[in-house]
């Protein structure tokens, strides 16, 4: 009966120490980034269900392409995702990393995201997102720390030729 | 020996469990911090690292680390790290000093409800977007006509208006002003639709000669220069037409004079008079 025990306490630690080690192997090969986006409570107008659809794709991209960008300290990255204060932002970040020899990796765990705000003209578009979202540091390939997993920001988002791009992206201590 | 390597297993857990709840305790930093404010944090030595939404850089402290007015102007969150320990705080926007005003359309007609949006993005001296409540004003008026103001509380760093053309056609100036700063832009209001046409015609060398009277909208603005007014000519062999543009205010043809005809007079939507020329 004890034996039987300890071999499911065995088991049990092996798969999760399995399930550990894969979802750190998929965080860090797969760009794909995981949001929900809900559009219910936004004002003063609604959004329309092919914009929703078009913001759902280019806020994900934005994360994905934002941690390529911090990874490989590569601003050029930035391009296709970011304008207006918040390219310049990271690009800044990127520019002092690259001069330290530092890096940040993101493990992406998703995102909650609720639109607050659509201008009346629909050139602007406000979001809360609540993200579960690991931040590395790195001194060449040494991690020194990691940032907390969830963090609020504000973002705000607008319209480009063919795609929406994240011009302000701050990390708020709350909503 | 299953038991032993769990035992030993669960001891280095437990070993890695408090040391990371060592390192969680971290560094002695505040909560918050105003953005362009300086920061020193003591208790740090040798190498410390800053990593922040427009900053990420080394530095050697000894005792002391000071983050720099200029580090820390961006808001958002800042993780410093010093000999595995990491405290991490948010730098939140200074004052409302500036507005990014987006207003909408750049032309529209006069006398019309709800047709000017603007939306206002309250920011800081160091352009972080302020998320306390902030009073907005709005303006619109078209120079030497009273302004239609509306006041508007920022939500999240954002206040937004939707406000009625004006009566008078012009370059209607439509201000969003935060505390003493106003950012200005110019929306084009130009008149509506004619409010009613009316013309007369004459016997001229070539045919009929009609012209309208001055052709002006509901609010007395007078219909822009190029509008097109069509007179039409209607008689027992058909009908014939003449597109004329405005020029001057007015606008004016010369029609075949076939004898008894009706003629009339249209732009867009709106039908002028009639007359009758010729014949009993």
């Amino acid at each position: 009966m004890r034996k039987t025990l300890w071999y499911a306490m065995a088991i049990a630690m092996i798969v999760l120490a399995t399930s550990w080690i894969s979802r750190r192997v998929l965080a860090a090969s797969t760009p794909s980034v995981q949001v929900q986006l809900s559009t219910e409570n936004v004002q003063p107008r609604e959004v329309e269900d092919a914009t929703e659809t078009a913001v759902l794709r280019d806020y994900k991209l934005a994360w994905a392409n934002l941690a390529s960008a911090m990874e490989q300290n590569r601003a050029d990255l930035l391009d296709q995702s970011f304008v207006g204060f918040a390219k310049e932002r990271f690009g800044q970040a990127i520019a002092e990393q690259k001069k330290d020899g530092l890096r940040r990796r993101y493990v992406d765990h998703g995102h909650k995201v609720e639109a607050v705000f659509y201008s009346y003209d629909g050139s602007a578009l406000q979001l809360k997102d609540v993200a579960k979202v690991e931040v590395e540091l790195l001194d060449g390939s040494k991690v020194v720390a990691t940032q907390p997993v969830t963090i609020s920001y504000m973002v705000l988002m607008t319209p480009a030729e063919n795609s929406w791009k994240v011009r302000d992206l701050e990390a708020v201590p709350g909503f | 020996m299953i038991r032993k390597l769990l035992l030993s297993t669960m001891v280095v857990a437990g070993c890695w469990f408090a040391a990371s709840a060592a390192n969680a305790q971290g560094l002695q930093v505040p909560k918050t911090q105003p953005a362009g404010q300086e920061l020193r944090i003591s208790g740090v030595n040798g190498t410390a690292y800053v990593f922040g939404p427009a900053t990420a850089f080394k530095a050697k402290a000894n005792g002391e680390l000071v983050i720099t007015s200029d580090q820390l102007r961006a808001a958002g969150m800042y993780t410093v790290v010093s000999d595995g320990n990491s405290g991490t705080f948010f730098v939140v926007a200074d004052k409302a000093s500036n507005v990014a005003f987006l207003a909408r359309p750049s032309r529209v007609a006069t006398a019309k409800t709800g047709v000017i949006s603007g939306t206002g993005f309250v920011l800081d001296k160091f352009n972080n977007l302020v998320m306390q409540p902030t009073p907005v004003k709005f303006s619109l008026a078209v120079p030497g006509t009273p302004a239609e103001t509306r006041s508007e509380t920022s939500k999240n760093g954002v206040a937004f208006v939707r406000m009625d053309s004006g009566k008078k056609s012009g370059a209607a100036q439509f201000v969003a002003a935060v505390d003493d700063t106003e950012v200005r832009r110019v929306v084009t209001q130009t008149a509506a639709d004619p409010c009613n046409i009316r013309f007369k015609a004459e016997p001229s060398k070539d045919g009929i000669h009609v012209v309208t009277d001055p052709i002006k909208d509901c609010s007395g603005n007078a219909v822009p220069d190029g509008t097109i007014v069509t007179f039409t000519e209607t008689d027992q062999k058909g009908r014939s037409t003449v597109d004329a543009r405005i020029k001057k205010g007015f606008a004016e043809a010369e029609l075949p004079n076939e004898g008894s005809a009706n003629l009339s007079v249209a732009s867009g939507v709106v039908i002028g008079n009639e007359i009758h020329w010729g014949g009993k």
